[in-house]
């Protein structure tokens, strides 16, 4: 008899980018399949859940929505160690959002893991005035070694893809890595007394 | 269910039923229609649950529940798991009023069942704060929060290890950023700050658990607080009443407070560091160096609630995050700086030895640097002032021993040598440092001359105050004011005045230190400040501080020998108004005035009622006849008014002070002699090289030759008077030339040893090294060659073989074990 809290995988997803990308929109699109107008600058951390299917799994997702305002550095980059991937957002109508991110990807070297997953994603492709063309995008995720994928809040466009494609591929590694040691303790066990992440027996213990 | 319930419910079950029950163990069978063979705990759980959830926990039922886990413990965690399942479903369902009751009953059975059965039930228990606090209602957010605070106050006697505390942090630091609208947001924040709290109440006391000092955690906390502090307008209020929040009252702000002092105040040594880097990361970011009220608040917290011997910690970061700033605009340096000064008297208590010096090296080298990167900018110099404040404040709270310590390091920080052609950031930098010897000195209270003024602080203190600059001339002088001035004359004695007997000056016998300090120091003393008269770049104030110094002497040295001393002096500088060919009319009319009231002092003084008349017929007859030569001393004298040379009359006859001093039963025969103050040696200094302050700090050094030099170069100088002491050439005064070689060639020499220590103490190794490596034997020999001759040398040393002497390392005779590298 499983319950709702039965999920084989948990992983603890960050966004991080410049102040008003639309990281915010992104989760809440994802989590509560809404988009919010007039949504504020987040202050600190913002905190969303969401489970989600893959192969029959459940995979429990702990987004973790960062302020982008620089005032905040301190307390936001407190939550990239832990991460099991970082989601970097830029805005594609904004040149400035995209010219940051060789800074933020120092951030990202320095402050979290070096195993995380990283995504690159440019939102707000339902806007008219793009001035980062996907192609350019695409070349420095590629260039960096990361995933992209454009994406859009407001029309819910990719948005359910970009997380589910994270959980498969966090899936992915943790399978592969089963027998190695893949964190430190203090990464893996994010959930607290859920054990650590690949720890499949979790649920028969709810049994 | 309900049928189920009301025939199985009381509590005398059928046994048979029971032992059915207990076999029952495929999961699958418990589940579907037949409840009736639900395990006991189960359906004592189930029963808790009104049937409307606004009606609330079923009391009654609940007691049952806890009677039966109390009595059998092992089904504790059953009961947990079974509770939190109900819950997580009762979550997704949004039925929150179920949720409500399930986390009270989860409380109460936490408080009522004992320790050391409650480990498994508190893996649930946590799962279910977890799950609450995942969801997006704020209500049963701060539920948990409640709930898991009330956990954190109970003390486990079996640790778990596995336990992990970091979801807890995490989620607690972002509610208390929470951004929700109206008075949830405060409620929110306030559940953040409490489960922070709880969070590191229940981790700190156990090694075995988490580390909550870990940076991972302390970078979440520490700022999460603060930002709940920083909204308040709390800390603008300095006289906030503390106490008038009562419990129910308590907003965000208060609350971190409280919360940070209790973090910092349990913080040991090795996480001090771990806690401040995010506090000055915090303040970087949200810019709250300017303004500082904020910093300062904070850091008075962490001073004031930090473990008191690690105070100096969190100074030492402050130093080092200036450190780290010295890119930054000087605005935020200077607040840095302030905040340092505010805080740092509260370390001072707690600090000793080599950190005491550290810290003030510190932030001598943040002066230095200052100096010479940014020269003249209006920011820069209030950064300036802020660190000599910081420097003050620390200083006021150190013991007196230290204090001397430390003017002396500052002393042997001002960079030598005083020449004209030093750099201007040089020259800046030495008064900046004489500026913060100042602050120091103010702090301190003289009790013995001979503690306050060590050789090596007193010498290049003196030889300071013969800089070219006058504005550093005058620092030295006010050093040297507030070192002297015990009895708080200063007031009094800092304007010249002919008025001696309507001073109220504080008066005491001095003891025989001092006597004895003078009488060693005295002439070194006098002879600094006669030659700083001599420089023709002395301004009012110049002339004024010289003046106060020596008053202040004499009030504080007032004895039969001092007297004379002085007097010789005044005499002396009378003299160099007269005949000095460098100084201008102005500046000897002041010169002149100044000797007058000096006259008067002292003869009021030493209550020498003859001798004061005389004083006050002087007076009188200037004040008819040359106002010009009596106080107050200006700029620009009128004209008319004669050269005091013209007048004779209204001088100070040596002849009659002497009388007087002989009738009132002083032994003035020293006065009669030959003045160390010669006009013959004005006439050398006046040409050609007056301020190169080597040869004056070796004539500083050796005190005073009196010789046939003087004599020969006085009578063929052009400008000497008829009143001059240098033509009574007694017998007196040859017998002294012959007597006193020898004692004050030994004094010379005690002084150059001293000097010699002073440079060795404060050289760098390496330094040292260089010096004395090379030709060890070879130095040896000639050293004892030097040393022969120069015990049958006379005491005629030119200042050019004295200059030569400290880069001789005599050392080795004295001190051959330092040697031993």
């Amino acid at each position: 008899m499983c319950t709702m809290e039965d999920f084989k995988f948990l992983f603890k997803v960050v966004l991080v980018g410049n102040a008003g990308v639309g990281k915010t929109c992104l989760v809440r699109r994802f989590t509560q399949g809404l988009f919010p107008p007039g949504q504020g600058a987040t202050i600190g951390v913002d905190f969303m859940i969401k489970t989600v299917e893959v192969d029959n799994d459940k995979v429990k997702l702990q987004i973790w929505d960062t302020a982008g305002q620089e005032r905040f550095r301190s307390i936001t980059q407190s939550y990239y160690r832990s991460a099991h991937a970082l989601i970097l957002v830029y805005d594609i109508s904004c040149q400035p959002t995209f010219d940051c991110l060789p800074d933020w990807l120092r951030e990202i070297e320095e402050y979290a893991s070096s195993k995380v997953l990283r995504i690159l994603v440019g939102n707000k492709i339902d806007r008219e005035d793009r001035e980062i063309p996907t192609f350019v995008g695409e070349d420095f995720a590629a260039r960096h070694n990361m995933y992209f994928l454009e994406t859009s809040a407001k029309e819910a466009e990719n948005v359910e893809k970009l997380f589910m494609k994270i959980a498969e591929d966090l899936m992915q590694v943790q399978a592969k890595n089963k027998d190695l040691p893949r964190y430190e303790s203090s990464t893996t066990n994010i959930s607290g007394r859920t054990s650590s992440v690949s720890d499949s027996s979790c649920c028969s213990k709810l049994t | 269910m309900s049928l189920m319930k009301c025939c199985f419910d009381p509590p005398e079950v059928p046994d048979v039923i029971e032992s059915m029950v207990q076999k029952c163990t495929d999961p699958g069978c418990c589940c579907g229609c037949c409840s009736a063979l639900r395990p006991r705990y189960k359906r004592l759980v189930d029963n808790i649950f009104p049937i409307n959830p606004q009606d609330g926990l079923v009391k009654s039922n609940m007691e049952k529940l806890t009677f039966y886990s109390l009595s059998s413990p092992e089904k504790l965690d059953r009961i947990g798991e079974y509770l939190f399942q109900k819950a997580a479903r009762d979550i997704s369902r949004k039925r929150y009023g179920f949720v409500i009751i399930a986390m009270e009953a989860m409380d109460q059975l936490l408080v009522a069942c004992h320790a050391q059965t409650l480990n498994l039930f508190v893996e649930s228990f946590l799962k279910m704060v977890q799950k609450l606090l995942e969801s997006t209602e704020p209500q049963l957010q701060i539920l948990a929060t409640q709930s898991f605070v009330r956990f954190a106050n109970i003390e486990e006697d079996t640790p778990s290890y596995h336990r992990r505390y970091d979801f807890f942090v995490s989620k607690f630091s972002a509610m208390c950023h929470s951004n929700e609208y109206g008075e949830a947001r405060d409620k929110i924040r306030l559940a953040g700050i409490r489960g922070l709290q709880a969070v590191v109440r229940k981790t700190v006391s156990d090694d075995l658990v988490e580390n909550i000092w870990e940076p991972v955690h302390m970078d979440k906390i520490v700022p999460s607080l603060l930002f709940n502090m920083q909204d308040s307008a709390f800390y603008l209020k300095e006289s906030y009443n503390m106490e008038i929040a009562p419990e129910d009252q308590i907003d965000p702000p208060l609350l971190a407070e409280t919360c940070m002092r209790e973090l910092v105040g349990r913080a040991s040594f090795g996480h001090i560091r771990v806690v401040l880097r995010p506090v000055l990361r915090h303040f970087d970011l949200h810019q709250l160096w300017v303004p500082n009220q904020f910093a300062i608040h904070i850091f008075r917290i962490i001073m004031f609630s930090i473990q008191a011997q690690y105070s100096y910690t969190v100074v030492e970061s402050l130093m080092a995050h200036l450190d780290e700033n010295s890119k930054s605009s000087p605005t935020i340096r200077t607040s840095i700086a302030d905040v340092l000064s505010k805080i740092i008297a509260i370390a001072a208590g707690e600090s000793v030895g080599p950190s005491v010096l550290e810290i003030i090296n510190s932030l001598l080298s943040h002066l230095r640097d200052s100096v010479r990167h940014g020269l003249s900018q209006t920011d820069e110099k209030q950064y300036q002032e802020a660190l000599i404040n910081a420097l003050g404040e620390f200083a006021n709270h150190l013991p007196d021993y230290q204090k001397i310590e430390i003017m002396m390091f500052i002393m042997s920080k001002i960079p030598f040598p005083l020449v004209d052609n030093n750099t201007p950031a040089d020259n800046l930098l030495q008064s900046i440092l004489l500026k913060s010897l100042l602050k120091v000195g103010t702090k301190y209270q003289t009790i013995h001359f001979n503690n306050t003024f060590p050789v090596s602080f007193l010498e290049p203190l003196l030889r300071m105050s013969l800089a070219p600059d006058p504005d550093m001339r005058l620092l030295v002088q006010k050093i040297l004011h507030t070192l002297i001035d015990r009895h708080h004359n200063l007031e009094q004695l800092i304007k010249p005045t002919i008025n001696a007997g309507g001073l109220a000056l504080t008066l005491e016998t001095s003891s025989r230190p001092d006597l004895i300090f003078i009488n060693k120091h005295g002439a070194m003393l006098y002879d600094a400040l006669y030659t700083s008269l001599q420089i023709n770049t002395n301004t009012i104030e110049n002339i004024e501080a010289i003046y106060t110094t020596l008053a202040l002497l004499c009030v504080e040295l007032a004895s039969t020998e001092t007297v004379i001393d002085l007097l010789q002096l005044v005499l002396g500088i009378q003299n160099l108004a007269l005949t000095s060919a460098d100084l201008t009319n102005t500046q000897k009319n002041n010169l002149h005035a100044i000797v007058a009231c000096l006259f008067v002092l002292i003869s009021t003084i030493a209550n020498m009622n003859t001798l004061t008349d005389y004083a006050n017929k002087v007076i009188k007859a200037r004040r008819k006849e040359a106002p010009h030569l009596l106080p107050d001393l200006l700029t620009q004298y009128p004209a008319k008014s004669e050269s005091a040379n013209k007048l004779p009359h209204l001088l100070i006859d040596q002849m009659a002070v002497c009388e007087y001093l002989k009738s009132s039963g002083f032994d003035a025969t020293r006065l009669m002699q030959t003045s160390p103050y010669g006009a013959g040696r004005l006439g050398a200094y006046a040409g050609t090289h007056r301020h190169s302050w080597v040869e004056v700090g070796a004539r500083g050094s050796i005190v005073e030759i009196p010789g046939t030099t003087e004599v020969d170069s006085v009578s063929s100088s052009p400008g000497v008077q008829k009143k001059l002491p240098e033509e009574e050439l007694t017998f007196e005064s040859m017998k002294r030339v012959l007597t006193e070689p020898p004692e004050i060639r030994k004094e010379a020499e005690a002084e150059r040893r001293e000097k010699l220590c002073h440079t060795f103490r404060t050289a760098t190794f390496e330094e040292l090294v260089h010096r004395t490596q090379p030709k060890h034997d070879l130095l040896q020999n000639k050293l004892n060659e030097i040393f022969k001759s120069l015990s049958s040398t006379e005491t005629h040393q030119s200042p050019s073989q004295m200059d030569k002497k400290p880069s001789i390392p005599v050392y080795e005779q004295n001190f051959p074990e330092l040697f031993l590298y």
